[in-house]
């Protein structure tokens, strides 16, 4: 214990452990409801059925308070861990060291690559960017599931939704936490996973877990990008924690992509940026892979609280902003994320305005929230998207708590109606005022937290245009787009606040539920009984609360400059961390000025609330409803359909992916099932039938085959075999002659037929040097230096007269001449070789005149082309082996003669060169006479 | 007599026992030409003997191969008569069950 509290004393490390449990905590909690939560059940129904006076429990019903503690301790405790750490750093920055805090927990692995090694480590950092996030991410998380203690109380699989919800947690902080790309993936996959999982978590509906399935497939298609960002990374960089990467930055935007000496005009940054920001279009749902986001409502209203509206989502601009020094260095894949932000802010908006779900209106609105902050990261406005990330995250989980209220309060399950609601002010006092709170928020209203951050992102979309500097107009049209949006924003968001809470309450009887929910977690609210609309419990109320505080007052962290109202807590805080594509403080010449884009911005929210009062909260709403939808019904039921993009998504992917996978099956069907199966099936029939054959059962039959085997092995021991291999170094050769059982063996190896060994036992180390009276047939030997390792061996006599050398083993570039492509040819002439060479370059390399055709004995060598020719004889010598029956076998051995290369050493140059070739002509070598008068001056001649 | 003769009886012994036991159907004349060839492999272990003075080995290896000769014919009678009280007959052909 000594050791211990040693260990704690040390400076540093109580905030490096609390950091670590900050990830691990609600690790544990998943493992253990995971792990052990039927166990749990079981055993406290045991329990319970032992206490008299207690009514008999359904399944996961007595284990819940069990599970409950685990699961919201664990967020709790990892909340105030984060907190610890959190106020660590601040101390550290406010006493002007760096505010930063890292836990090295093990290595995981080393990269080899081209510029070093990537030492890839388990540590995670907490730094201004990571804290806060971190912050927000335990903070809300405990909120939700103290929550989803209340929501989820009639569950039958409470455990696993809370194992499910404390997996998220840990993946999430993972993401956040993680000091290089591939941890960070880690807890990307986790994310997504977890996401999948609780989406289908009322996987008995098909619906639902299709939609599970949906959200899975878009999110692979992104995390495909980051991985191919990833490996793009560490090619150019070498590392692959964020320091080095944004260290790297200024270097990778200088760097030109190049294929073959090609340049295209794009740098390695923007093909990094463009590949990452794929992953973030998947996971921060924006075009073209959005269309998961709304489906992904199938799930709980928690978790569509917690992870597809406040936190998860958000991933894909938190990485925007770890890697912003590397997304700034490439302004033309900004310009794209710009673009698709915008696009996907006013889309999901416009779709929004139509929709006719309480759930589905807040999907589409996180998406457009999300182009919102995509478009701020798009635009170099680093620091305003990711405060756009932290106020969104209070009103907008604030909205879908204050839905999964609305929905619990009328019994509604899945999503609830627009046209079933309304006038719920009265019932639901505290749900509403939270609820109005947060729609202020998010509409813009002057003085909330939406208000400040949606102005700074407008501030940087206006500023935005010395950034793009080759296209100025690009800031301009996306201030626009957000601007018109942010109108749209306001009127949808009062839509839906006025149809729910203003009015009549338009629930005919409260038995009914809008959608077919009769699977599973039917029971779940059924059950419940339902009189009249009421509040939620505390627990459920008081997350509401607190985050419409939140809601209301985060904003002033991050109060612009020019209104000297505070510090601007928020961009100070950041900047160490965070890119910008502005100065600190600047003001941008030419650009609109701050208070117009305020003024602007109000208006826009002023103008969109105007008009949902007057169509839905100032008379009778079915009316005005039906006058809107009258007015321009295509339009409508184009935004009904969700702009069609599911349709157009199927004809482009989705069919012609069914379509090459209906051909891949008829080819399976055909040719592997059809043909291959019933040929192999067949074949193995046949032969088992002929070898069934054999299979008498009589035992003389088996007594014969076996005399027949053993008969034949004694024969194959008996038989002289002659087995063997031949080396040879020019006119030096070695025989190895396989040895027998009994075997006696003698040689002649130059074929006179006289034999140059007498029998002996062991034939081992048989050698003989040729001379030059050797006799056979002249044969060519044409050997690539090229890269490939290719040869041709001609043997030339009665058989073959004359063989021409193919081009392949002369390799590249063997003409004098691009134009002329006759091929040499070798012919056999009065005994001797004659090489008429055509187009191809013979000895010097950049000979261009036409060579002779040459006459070349046994023993020349010299260069064609890219290759060597040597030219050499074809000798035999005969192997006789003996057993001791004397019955003798005779094998004939033809060996290929040429030059020794060991006799050219002493004067050869280091490198590998042809003997003789391409070089000056040896002087101290006598030539031996007469040498063939056709060679080159520098080919060497034949002993 | 030299070991050529030895061995040219042994192998003919030996012929005579491998051709006898494939050919003949009925179990006991198959047993005893296994005894040939056990018989033709004891008169080369002797032969051979006689070559390799001061050793015994050969001669041993005889006596090593008359007693389990002895105690393979105590089984397999053992098994004939088995066979007999189960199928009333000892011709190999009649017995054709390991087919199965």
């Amino acid at each position: 214990m000594q050791s211990v509290s040693d260990w704690l004393n040390t400076p540093g490390k109580l905030a490096e452990l609390s950091l670590a449990l900050v990830v691990v905590l609600p690790f544990v909690g998943a493992l253990i409801n995971g792990l052990g939560g039927r166990v749990m059940d079981a055993l406290m129904q045991a329990f319970f059925s032992w206490v008299p006076g207690v009514k008999s429990m359904k399944p996961g019903e007595s284990s819940r308070g069990a599970v409950v503690t685990i699961a919201v301790g664990a967020v709790a405790l990892a909340f105030v861990a984060a907190l610890f750490s959190f106020f660590t750093i601040w101390r550290a920055q406010a006493n002007g060291e760096p505010g930063q805090l890292s836990v090295y927990l093990y290595h995981w692995l080393s990269l080899k690559t081209p510029r070093g090694t990537a030492s890839i480590d388990i540590r995670f950092t907490l730094d201004q960017l990571s804290g806060v996030m971190a912050l927000v991410v335990t903070g809300i998380a405990t909120l939700i599931h103290i929550y989803s203690a209340g929501y989820m109380s009639d569950e039958p699989s409470y455990a696993r939704f809370f194992t499910y919800l404390n997996l998220f947690t840990a993946s999430m902080l993972v993401l956040i936490l993680g000091d290089s790309l591939p941890l960070m993936f880690v807890g990307w996959e986790g994310v997504g996973l977890c996401s999948y999982l609780l989406i289908g978590f009322w996987w008995k509906t098909p619906e639902y877990a299709a939609a599970g399935k949906k959200a899975f497939l878009y999110n692979r298609v992104g995390d495909f990008g980051v991985l191919l960002g990833m490996f793009l990374i560490l090619a150019y960089v070498g590392a692959l924690d964020f320091k080095s990467i944004n260290q790297a930055a200024s270097t990778l935007g200088q760097a030109q992509l190049a294929f073959n000496g090609h340049v295209f005009g794009l740098s390695i940054a923007s093909l990094i940026a463009l590949c990452l920001f794929l992953g973030c279009a998947g996971k921060s749902a924006q075009l073209p892979l959005f269309v998961w986001l709304p489906d992904a409502m199938a799930g709980p209203t928690p978790v569509s609280a917690l992870i597809h509206a406040a936190t998860m989502v958000t991933a894909g601009i938190y990485l925007m902003c770890r890697l912003s020094p590397v997304f700034l260095v490439a302004p033309h894949a900004m310009a794209i994320i710009a673009s698709v932000g915008a696009l996907t802010a006013f889309i999901a908006a416009s779709i929004a305005l139509v929709q006719g779900q309480l759930k589905k209106i807040l999907a589409y609105s996180t998406v457009s929230q999300l182009g919102f902050m995509v478009a701020a990261a798009g635009v170099g406005a680093f620091t305003a998207g990711f405060f756009h990330v932290f106020t969104h995250a209070f009103f907008k989980a604030c909205l879908f708590l204050g839905a999964g209220s609305v929905m619990h309060a009328v019994g509604a399950h899945g999503d609830a109606s627009l046209k079933e609601l309304g006038g719920l002010r009265k019932v639901m006092p505290i749900t509403h005022a939270t609820f109005l709170i947060s729609c202020l928020a998010i509409a813009g209203v002057p003085g909330l937290s939406g208000f400040f951050s949606k102005d700074e992102i407008l501030l940087g979309a206006a500023m935005s245009s010395h950034y793009f500097t080759f296209a100025p107009w690009l800031g301009q049209a996306t201030f626009a787009v957000l601007l018109l949006t942010a109108a749209m924003t306001a009127f949808y968001m009062f839509r839906l606040y006025f149809m729910t809470f203003s009015g009549e309450y338009r629930g005919a009887d409260h038995g009914h539920h809008d959608e077919g929910h009769d699977h599973a977690h039917d029971d779940a609210h059924h059950g419940h009984g339902h009189g009249a609309p009421h509040e939620s419990p505390f627990v459920m109320t008081m997350p509401l609360v607190v985050l419409a505080i939140g809601a209301a007052l985060v904003g002033y962290l991050g109060t612009p400059h020019f209104l000297h109202l505070l510090p601007n807590y928020w961009s100070d805080w950041l900047h160490p961390v965070v890119a910008s594509a502005f100065g600190h403080e600047a003001e941008v010449e030419g650009a609109l000025s701050p208070l117009v884009v305020m003024t602007l911005g109000t208006l826009a929210a002023a103008v969109g609330i105007f008009f949902s009062w007057s169509f839905y909260g100032s008379g009778e709403p079915a009316r005005t409803v039906r006058n809107l939808a009258q007015s321009l019904p295509s339009l409508r039921v184009f935004l009904e359909d969700k702009w069609r993009l599911d349709p157009l998504y199927d004809l482009l992917v989705i069919r012609p992916a069914h379509t090459l996978a209906e051909l891949f099956a008829l080819f399976d069907r055909i040719v592997v099932d059809g043909v291959l199966t019933r040929l192999s099936a067949a074949l193995t029939r046949i032969a088992a039938y002929l070898l069934s054959r054999v299979q008498t059962g009589f035992v003389s039959a088996y007594l014969a085959l076996m005399v027949l085997g053993v008969s034949w092995f004694a024969w194959w021991f008996v038989f002289p075999h002659a087995k063997v291999a031949v080396h040879n170094e020019g006119d030096k050769v070695s025989y190895s002659v396989g040895r027998g059982f009994g075997y006696l063996t003698r040689m002649d190896f130059d074929n006179n037929g006289v034999y140059d060994t007498a029998w002996v036992e062991d034939p081992n180390g048989f050698e003989h040097v040729f001379d030059d009276q050797a006799r056979g047939d002249l044969v060519v030997r044409v050997t690539s230096l090229g890269p490939y390792h290719r040869v041709r061996e001609f043997r030339l006599g009665d058989k073959l007269k004359s063989a021409v050398i193919d081009a392949k083993v002369l390799g590249e570039g063997w003409q004098r001449d691009k134009s002329d492509n006759v091929l040499p040819v070798v012919k056999l002439k009065k005994n001797q070789v004659v090489l008429i060479p055509n187009a191809a370059v013979v000895g010097q390399y950049d000979a261009k005149a036409p060579a002779q055709e040459m006459i070349l004995r046994r023993g020349d060598s010299l260069r064609i082309g890219r290759a060597k020719l040597e030219v050499g004889v074809a000798v035999h010598s005969v192997l006789q082996v003996k057993n001791v029956f004397g019955y003798v076998k005779t094998k004939n051995i033809e060996i290929h003669l040429y030059r020794d290369p060991s006799l050219d050493k002493p004067n050869a140059p280091a490198d590998d060169e042809v003997p003789g070739l391409a070089e000056q002509p040896r002087s101290d070598e006598p030539k031996d006479a007469p040498g063939p008068l056709a060679l080159n001056s520098n080919l060497k001649v034949g002993r | 007599m030299y070991l050529g003769h030895y061995l040219a009886l042994s192998c003919t012994l030996f012929g005579i026992g491998a051709v006898g036991f494939v050919v003949r159907r009925n179990i006991l004349v198959q047993m005893m030409c296994v005894e040939l060839m056990l018989n033709a492999v004891n008169l080369l272990f002797v032969a051979f003997n006689r070559w390799n003075i001061g050793n015994l080995d050969g001669q041993m290896f005889a006596f090593l191969t008359i007693a389990v000769a002895a105690a393979e014919a105590a089984v397999g009678l053992a098994i004939v008569i088995a066979l007999f009280r189960l199928r009333q007959t000892v011709q190999s052909d009649a017995l054709s069950q390991l087919k199965r």
